[in-house]
């Protein structure tokens, strides 16, 4: 996608959605640590925050019980 | 040990020269992979890997595999794909010639009606009988929204909400050369819902839509 930094980081929910959501399963194959996703996550929230925070409007999400 | 990103035809176009991609094919399916690398995971490895995802998609219909799938080596990627080789090419050929957009609508916390005052609450059952008249609101605007979104794609499926404020969160699965008008219609859909805020992204890779 051609985005600006902002846009991508608006993306970044949908992205994570995806990857690691959804895609073909290959069962017991996968190894993300549990805590690797908490991290991307925890690093998400910080995003989300700095966006939210920039934006007058203050209308893009906060990350609710994700983690 | 090897990382997956897609199940492709076989065959299929020439691999773009990125990050050291191979395939592994039966006589329908391909694997594309690469070395996988250590390291932490970032969102920054997220985009990379999405980006070459994109790249393959270009050129070629695909199933994404989900992220950190790894395997020990090219004849395990080739057992994968003979062990799973009819689910897999149904399910290329429901994607075949279609990209995922991503649609979630959030609460402006603006009402149409918030411009003039609302009266004040004078009793708890006043107060319930608004909560849930508002309620119903927010759940026909947001069917107002996926309804037409959903006739003009293929398939859709929506997801639990993880974010506060956020009314829809939800996956279309658009041919592609459909998507422009896909996107003029969120336009117009934000136009006439203007309590709501849509975000729409993509197109992306059909991760929504990989497994049947």
């Amino acid at each position: 996608m051609t985005t600006t930094i902002a846009e991508r980081d608006v993306a970044l929910i949908d992205l994570i959605d995806r990857l690691l959501g959804g895609g073909v399963v290959i069962a017991g194959d996968i190894t993300l640590a549990v805590a690797d996703v908490d991290l991307v996550y925890v690093q998400l929230r910080a995003l989300i925050a700095s966006v939210a925070t920039a934006n007058e409007k203050n209308v893009l999400p906060r990350l609710g019980s994700a983690s | 040990m090897i990382e997956l990103y897609a199940v492709v035809d076989h065959p299929g176009p020439r691999l773009p020269t990125l990050a050291r991609l191979r395939t592994a094919a039966t006589t329908r399916l391909a694997a594309i992979y690469a070395p996988a690398d250590d390291g932490e995971i970032s969102p920054e490895r997220l985009w990379r890997h999405e980006e070459i995802v994109e790249a393959l998609m270009q050129d070629r219909d695909l199933l994404p595999v989900r992220y950190g799938t790894r395997l020990d080596d090219e004849r395990a990627a080739t057992r994968f794909l003979t062990d799973r080789e009819e689910p897999l090419v149904s399910a290329l050929d429901d994607v075949r010639g279609a990209v995922e957009l991503a649609v979630r609508v959030l609460r402006t916390g603006e009402r149409p009606d918030a411009r003039s005052r609302p009266d004040p609450v004078t009793s708890g059952a006043e107060y319930l009988r608004r909560k849930a008249g508002s309620a119903a609101a927010e759940r026909s605007a947001t069917l107002a929204v996926h309804e037409p979104l959903s006739a003009a794609a293929r398939r859709d499926v929506r997801r639990p909400s993880s974010v506060t404020g956020e009314l829809l969160r939800a996956a279309y699965l658009v041919d592609r050369n459909r998507v422009d008008e896909f996107v003029s219609l969120v336009a117009r859909l934000q136009d006439a819902n203007p309590a709501l805020r849509l975000l729409c992204t993509g197109p992306w890779p059909p991760y929504s839509f990989a497994e049947r």
